[in-house]
């Protein structure tokens, strides 16, 4: 058997990407001036063409098929499945220790102080079962500025969307979204609350509630203390959390851990029984009633967009507190 | 972003295709389900990371094909395909009778070299044949440069010339024809 000569065996990458419909033009040149001249090479071209078109019949196949439609079927339960289990998180330092922010297709759904640990395995997320975990970044670095943005003042809402479904029962749903309702600057009571969704003789039972609050901060159960104006509890011990996530609103509050309360004489005061007036601290009996009925602001600005007026006995307008 | 067209647009969008990619790329029917559900599923985890500008067609054929290397990874899956090519190769034979007069045995022989090949050359050749993918697409799916890509994918033709020795090929357009730089229609 003669050896290929050599000009046909440095032809023949070209060759084949010319009859592929591969090949740079001045390649394409090379190969039609070669296989003019070479009877073999022309065979050979001829033959890459002819597998060419039979490779193009095979483009076609399989055609649409029941198995397609089946793996689809397959695809969009797992899918489904995937997409109510898949949750999305990260670890961030903060000013109130290490926080973890994690979402699901519908929002954020925890929020989570991890304090000195840092690591998802401890937390509450990574003992939940029938999660699928994925650490993100992105998305969820986002909500993390204006955690950020929060903590320093420079914020004073955190329009998130939030899954709710890490809600033990409907009832402590209904506790969660009547406290997202309170205003940044403003504190009212557990038993606020519970009168608020229409369980008035629940408070202990709202108290426990938003112990287990899935979303702390973006669900301000800060702002909700005890009728007498006691910080009462924050996400198990963390009083102190709760002391400085209040003072960032502009609301102090004195005292050692459980004895710790709000300064209701450097508060704006409404009571919901008087017709949409707010009062100083000072007006009559005010700062003895509960709170609850009385809910207390930060700010004129606050009680404003709230659309109150000021009371016309003791005129906050014309004698605003202190900042 | 890309998230923000719903998932399910690129599903509909490229479901078919990739099924028919793993279709080609397994030897049953199951494999090809499971894989090509595999792909979605990861897709939609990493989905909302994906640049404004990915191709999100290359980016399937890139996860698909790795599902693929790592199911091949198994020697004895690889044997089990081996031994089910002869048998597959007829049965993906959707074409009527004249087009089954004209190919089929030439394409039942193609088909059955190209389930022959080695896992990468099998790959490659499929990705720019059947699906048309640019080289660079291929060797980003393959992990390696553009030009092995487009060499692997020679390596195949080779082979297949080579086993179509001693056959009949029906006759294709004229060898001027060829020259338009177009691919056949």
């Amino acid at each position: 058997m003669t050896r290929k000569p050599r000009a046909c065996v440095e032809i023949e990458h070209d060759l084949i990407a010319a009859a592929s419909g591969d090949a740079q033009p001045s390649a394409a040149r090379r190969v039609e001036h070669h296989i003019h001249a070479c009877g073999a090479c022309r065979g050979e071209f001829h033959r890459y063409r002819e597998i060419e078109g039979v490779v193009h019949t095979l483009r076609r196949a399989p055609a649409a098929s029941e198995g397609e439609a089946h793996a689809r079927a397959g695809l969009e339960s797992r899918l489904a499945d995937l997409r109510s289990r898949l949750v999305s998180y990260r670890v961030f330092p903060s000013p109130l220790g290490h926080i973890l922010i994690a979402r699901s297709e519908h929002g954020v759904s925890l929020v989570e102080y991890l304090q000195g640990r840092s690591d998802v395995n401890s937390s509450r997320l990574g003992r939940m079962t029938g999660v699928e975990l994925q650490e993100d970044g992105a998305e969820i670095e986002t909500f993390y500025r204006e955690l950020l943005e929060y903590l320093r003042g420079d914020r004073t809402r955190l329009e998130w969307p939030l899954d709710l479904r890490l809600a033990r029962s409907d009832f402590h749903r209904a506790v969660l979204r009547a406290t997202t309702a309170i205003p940044y600057g403003a504190v009212t009571s557990y038993a606020g609350i519970a009168a608020e969704i229409g369980r008035p003789s629940a408070t202990r039972a709202v108290a426990q509630a938003l112990r287990w609050n899935p979303l702390p901060i973006v669900v301000p159960c800060h702002r909700i203390i005890g009728t007498a104006g006691t910080l009462t509890g924050y996400s198990g011990d963390k009083l102190g959390l709760k002391q400085r996530l209040l003072a960032v609103e502009g609301i102090q509050a004195k005292g050692q851990r459980s004895d710790s309360r709000v300064v209701r004489d450097t508060l704006y005061h409404y009571d919901r029984n008087d017709q949409h007036e707010y009062c100083l601290p000072t007006c009559g009996d005010i700062a003895r009633r509960p709170i609850g009925p009385v809910t207390l602001l930060a700010t004129r600005e606050l009680a404003a967009s709230l659309g109150l007026v000021p009371c016309t006995s003791c005129r906050p307008d014309l004698h605003p507190l202190a900042a | 972003m890309m998230g923000s067209q719903p998932f399910e647009t690129l599903v509909g969008a490229h479901h078919a295709e990739i099924y028919r990619y793993l279709r080609r790329v397994t030897a049953r029917p199951v494999e090809a389900e499971d894989l090509s559900q595999e792909t979605f599923l990861r897709a939609y985890r990493a989905y909302r990371t994906l640049g404004p500008d990915a191709n999100v067609r290359a980016w399937l054929f890139t996860i698909a094909t790795n599902l693929s290397r790592n199911h091949f990874r198994s020697e004895k899956r690889r044997r089990v395909a081996h031994q089910a090519a002869s048998v597959e190769s007829r049965e993906a034979d959707p074409e009527g009778p004249e087009d089954e007069a004209l190919f089929g045995e030439a394409r039942t022989l193609v088909d059955s070299t190209i389930r022959k090949l080695p896992l990468k050359q099998r790959l490659a050749f499929i990705m720019r044949k059947i699906h048309d993918l640019d080289y660079e697409a291929i060797g980003h799916s393959l992990d390696c440069s553009a030009e092995s890509a487009r060499a692997h994918v020679f390596q195949a033709l080779r082979k297949i010339r080579l086993g179509l020795n001693g056959h009949e090929l029906p006759p294709t357009r004229d060898v001027d024809s060829a020259f338009s730089m177009e691919r056949p229609r």
